[in-house]
């Protein structure tokens, strides 16, 4: 069970309240929350996988609303084109140029609902947007929002009709949760809430200012890693490859992302500095992502490897 | 995930270095015993064991080895010289310079082994063991070595299976961590600074000793002792090929090690005639108008003379009226320590002289040469069986010896009493030996026995208890024995008839009669070699037997012969080496026979020809069967038990003590381990406190709840204190653990010692087994 700490370093408050703005858009799942808040201010992306009506989508729009950013939401079907993602350039009639219209990853949180539904043509285009937050159109490169966070969802229960997302874009999630259903209580809770005024029209407030994503990142990116903890990094990366039901270990890129994950998540803890404890912590999210493993082994699988690596001390 | 590989090698490698280790020790000295070979090589392998623990393995095993590790080497490799003069202060003993020398590089090698971590001492450390293991092979081929050998070869094979396999499988096994033995790319350049210096000491050695002053020769010579070394400069040099003077084969006198060798020399030595007159005195001189019946005389006139064989050899006639011997006999000098050393259990009676005929007018004890009959056959594997000796039911196994001539007095070829075969390397002709006298045997044709000879025997025991009436002979005319085996002077007769008879009472024939005579002048009468009749005394045995009751061997063993002839026993004397037990040398294993060891006894011919040593001169002992192994287990406990019953207040405590430390061995541990963090906290705060956790670790290790490797420490209290947050101590101790070891470097958070003993005064060894909630913590 991972609990919020109060967070006593510079910058603190402004991320309990962000913490609580995204507890109140999604009830009682505050381990969850801890891993969107981790996700965000590693600058990764979530890939969310569960079934509909869990509150996905919800979650995007509180954190969208939360950050102050823009949101921009994409419903992933198999006739979406490249285009409807990235943006496109159009003939203007009137200045005979032809201008560019953004398409929605220009969007500080972007949305990919079902993306598993879109054609792996479509799925590619948001590896450059994810990778290196720009959008190349027409030769032309478009930088993203450098906050750019996409939370995409895919459905794991419907295979018709759907393309699995390809090794390459999974690599550029930072993690992958499962909200789960709410407990009986927060379900009750939940209908409490709903009598009277839709929870659509409820007046959502961004908790935090135009730049303090991004010095929340940057702090975060400071986050000390010491050279034994790195070590024990590289060892879990490794031992990954070696493993026998592994069939993709963790890439370089998977590595820094774990690492960054592991930062944010000492800076949720309130600690500058990252602990073995961290790098456990976060390991299922960060590696159920990107391993090539039989998805219900997925999590013993992960257990094993921890055992595996002596923890340094 | 694959098993870890470099860790496996490492220890493989060491394994290598500490058998090595173990089979230069025991080559270096392989006279003494092997176990303390073994116990000094464990101390230098326990100490490069402990080093293993402490030296750090590297992030990056390719790295160059940091500069401390290279002064570590120095300073193992500089060690043995630095003991050496304690050794030779402490010990009387030492090394030559060459043994040092391998000292030193067994220590580089095991040095080396315990900074494995690094690929270039891995690889170096296999090399230094596989030269050590190569040149104990080479110094000795004792059986300890042949087993390490041995073991050496199945760890090595291990060694390299492991190094294959890491090359092998790089899938399983991280890249940095594969031990590769090929060639790295890329050009390797030349150690042209070691080269160097290699050739101008090299250079420099072979220039002093051609145009250097004599003795930087002989220094130098010092080196290769095991080449030559001469001993001049050096005192713990070491002669020719071999293990040093003690082992020389061929022409030098001071050989004592069982070395069969084909070389048979001829040398000028004295003869027996002056040992014998030395150690029991100059023979009685009958008065001019007497007959001259002492044969031989010094050792110059006899060898002028050019008729040595007869000369060399004891006189063949004894003269019982002696005047004893005049000043000391210690020898001044001596090349050897003995005249053959003796390897296999002892007592044991070496036949010279046997006597048969006793003239008691002149006193004096004859015995005929070259006896006939007794012949002997070649056997398989260069051994020599002696024909005439019939199997008899009363004798047990036999019983191997070997017997090594050092400095030889006559062509004697020392063998035991109860002689079945025997072997000297590869001489398988049986016209190379004659027998002096029954019993006796010797190099046919030769005056002396070559030093550095092995006689290897094996004889019969028996046990004379058990010994049948029918087992022993009789002297009449009809009973197959020579007449003169039975004789006793008519003058004595009567006299020793008496005695005879007195001593032996009703007792059957046999064994019993001959064990209470044996007890009647063992117990009743006094070992003297000094002691010596009077010149004009009729009769020399009466004298000791009537008036003296003391006198030398010589007196005790003509009283008994002559007292079991007055039995009708045939009986005889023999004069040979006694090899008593009390010189047993157990550093080489070996009992040496000196010139002072010469003695008297008499046997007892027994019906099938064979002689029955029996002593009856107290302090001399005769070789009787080795006890069967329950026996000897037996006895070993029954001495066990009466040491116990000696000292059995401090056994009893030691007992106590003993219990009371196992039962309690982990908190004695877990105290001495505390005490010992509490004085030696470390260089850093960070220190200490990962000092603490080791041993709060041990503490739940040894209880039952380890950290597992892949658990954190917060995880591990977690799982400790199932989940309870209450404990404030070992909270704090985990926070400073975190801090300690993953924080950036920072000042000392306030109080880290004291939280560490909180912790730990918190968290003893009863609690871990408890595992309560903590009460006032």
């Amino acid at each position: 069970m991972v609990t919020a700490t109060p967070n006593a370093e510079p910058g603190a408050e402004r991320l309990d309240r962000l913490r609580a703005a995204l507890n109140r858009a999604l009830r009682g799942k505050h381990g969850v929350i801890e891993y969107v808040l981790a996700c965000l201010l590693a600058r990764g992306h979530l890939l969310l996988e569960d079934l509909p009506g869990l509150g996905k989508t919800t979650l995007a729009k509180a954190v969208a609303a939360a950050v102050g950013g823009r949101f921009a939401r994409v419903q992933c079907t198999p006739d979406l084109l490249p285009g409807d993602v990235t943006g496109f350039s159009v003939f203007n009639q009137k200045s005979r140029e032809f201008e560019f219209l953004p398409g929605p990853v220009f969007a500080d949180v972007l949305l990919a609902d079902e993306i598993n539904r879109t054609t792996p043509r479509t799925q590619s285009a948001l590896l450059e947007a994810m990778a290196e937050r720009q959008a190349t159109v027409d030769n032309v490169r478009h930088p993203l929002s450098p906050t750019f966070f996409v939370i995409a969802t895919q459905n794991p229960v419907e295979h018709h009709g759907t393309y699995p997302l390809p090794e390459a874009q999974l690599d550029r999630f930072a993690m992958k949760l499962s909200v789960g259903y709410p407990d009986r209580a927060d379900e009750l809770d939940l209908l409490a809430s709903a009598v009277g005024e839709p929870s659509d029209e409820r007046a959502r407030d961004a908790v935090l200012a135009g730049d303090d994503l991004a010095d929340l990142q940057g702090r975060v990116s400071r986050v000390a890693v010491q050279p034994n903890v790195r070590a024990y990094l590289v060892d879990l990366g490794r031992a990954t490859r070696a493993h026998a039901n592994v069939t993709l270990g963790l890439s370089p890129r998977g590595l820094l992302i774990w690492q960054r994950v592991a930062q944010a998540w000492a800076f949720l803890k309130g600690r500058a500095f990252v602990t073995p404890d961290d790098v456990q912590d976060v390991s299922q999210p960060v590696l159920g992502v990107r391993l090539g493993m039989e998805p219900r082994a997925a999590q013993e699988i992960v257990r094993r490897l921890l055992e595996s690596v002596p923890v340094p001390v | 995930m694959a098993p870890d590989q470099p860790r496996t090698v490492r220890r493989a490698t060491f394994v290598l270095l500490a058998l090595a280790a173990a089979a230069v020790e025991v080559a270096a000295a392989d006279t003494r015993p092997v176990a303390h070979s073994l116990g000094h090589a464990l101390v230098w392998v326990a100490l490069a064991a402990a080093l293993m623990r402490i030296v750090p393995v590297p992030e990056d095993p390719r790295a160059k080895p940091p500069g401390w590790v290279f002064a570590l080497l120095l300073a193992f490799a500089v060690a043995p010289f630095v003991t050496e003069p304690l050794r030779r202060n402490w010990t009387d003993g030492g090394y030559p310079l060459e043994l040092q020398m391998v000292a030193g590089l067994r220590n580089v090698g095991l040095g080396l082994a315990a900074c494995a971590g690094w690929f270039l001492c891995l690889r170096t450390a296999a090399v230094v063991s596989l030269f050590l293991m190569l040149f104990s092979s080479a110094m000795t081929n004792h059986t300890a070595v042949l087993v390490l050998l041995g073991l050496y070869a199945g760890a090595g094979s291990v060694w390299l299976v492991l190094t294959y396999w890491t090359g092998l499988r790089p899938a399983l096994v991280r890249s940095d961590r594969v031990v590769a033995v090929e060639v790295e790319p890329g050009r390797v350049r030349l150690p042209w600074v070691g080269l160097t210096v290699l050739l101008l000491a090299s250079s420099g050695g072979v220039a002093l000793a051609v145009v250097g002053p004599k003795r930087a020769m002989y220094t130098l010579g010092e080196l290769v002792p095991t080449s030559g070394g001469t001993g001049d400069v050096d005192p713990f040099a070491r002669y020719g090929v071999g293990d040093g003077p003690e082992e020389t084969a061929g022409d030098n006198a001071k050989a004592a090690g069982m070395v069969d060798t084909d070389k048979l020399i001829e040398d000028n030595e004295n003869s027996l005639v002056d040992l014998v007159s030395d150690t029991y005195g100059p023979p009685y001189k009958p008065p001019p108008e007497q007959e001259k019946m002492v044969a031989g005389g010094s050792a110059k006139v006899i060898q002028t003379d050019g008729k040595p064989p007869d000369g060399r050899r004891p006189s063949s006639a004894f003269d019982t009226a002696r005047k004893g011997p005049k000043g000391d006999r210690t020898p001044a000098d001596r090349a050897a320590r003995g005249l053959f050393e003796v390897e296999g259990r002892t007592p044991l009676h070496i036949r010279l002289v046997a006597y048969d005929h006793y003239d008691a007018t002149a006193h004096r004890w004859t015995g005929a040469r070259k006896p006939v009959g007794k012949h002997l056959d070649p056997e398989g594997g260069d051994w020599m069986r002696v024909g005439y000796v019939r199997p008899a039911d009363w004798y047990l196994r036999d019983e191997r010896h070997r017997l090594k001539v050092a400095t030889a007095k006559g062509n004697l070829v020392p063998t035991p009493p109860l002689l079945t075969r025997f072997r000297i390397n590869r001489v398988d002709r049986p016209d190379y030996y004659e027998w002096d006298y029954e019993g006796v045997l010797a190099l046919a044709g030769r005056k002396t026995t070559p030093p550095g000879v092995v006689v290897i025997t094996d004889c019969r025991t028996l046990d004379p208890h058990r010994l049948p009436d029918a087992a022993f002979g009789r002297t009449g005319a009809d009973s197959g024995s020579p007449p003169a085996l039975g004789e006793v002077p008519a003058a004595l007769r009567p006299e020793l008839e008496r005695l005879a008879r007195a001593w032996a009472g009703d007792r059957p024939r046999g064994w019993p009669q001959v064990a209470a005579v044996l007890a009647q002048l063992r117990t009743g009468y006094a070992h003297d070699r000094a002691a010596a009749p009077p010149a004009d005394h009729p009769a020399p045995v009466l004298w000791f037997l009537l008036e003296s009751r003391r006198g030398p061997d010589y007196l005790f063993s003509t009283a008994a012969a002559l007292l079991l002839r007055a039995l009708d026993y045939p009986a005889r004397v023999c004069l040979g080496y006694y090899a008593a037990p009390d010189a047993y040398d157990r550093e080489t294993d070996h009992t040496p026979v000196t010139a002072q060891d010469l003695h008297f006894w008499p046997e007892v011919q027994l019906r099938d020809g064979h002689w029955l040593v029996i002593e009856p001169t107290p302090d001399y002992e005769v070789l009787e069967p080795a006890p069967p192994l329950l026996e000897r287990i037996l006895n070993g406990l029954r001495a066990c038990a009466a040491w116990l019953a000696r000292h059995s207040v401090a056994a009893a405590c030691a007992l106590a003590l003993g219990v009371v430390a196992v039962r309690r061995r982990r908190r004695l541990i877990d105290a001495v381990a505390v005490r010992w963090w509490l004085w030696f906290p470390g260089r850093t705060w960070r220190d200490h406190v990962r000092g603490a956790v080791r041993l709060l670790e041990r503490r739940g290790r040894w209880c039952g709840c380890p950290r597992a490797p892949g658990q954190t420490v917060a995880a591990w209290a977690r799982s400790v204190t199932g989940g309870a947050t209450c404990d404030a101590d070992l909270v704090r101790l985990v926070r400073l653990t975190e801090l300690a070891a993953y924080a950036p470097d920072g000042p000392a958070p306030a109080e880290a010692r004291a939280v560490c003993r909180r912790a730990l005064v918190a968290w003893p060894l009863t609690r871990w087994y408890l595992r309560t909630t903590p009460t006032g913590a």
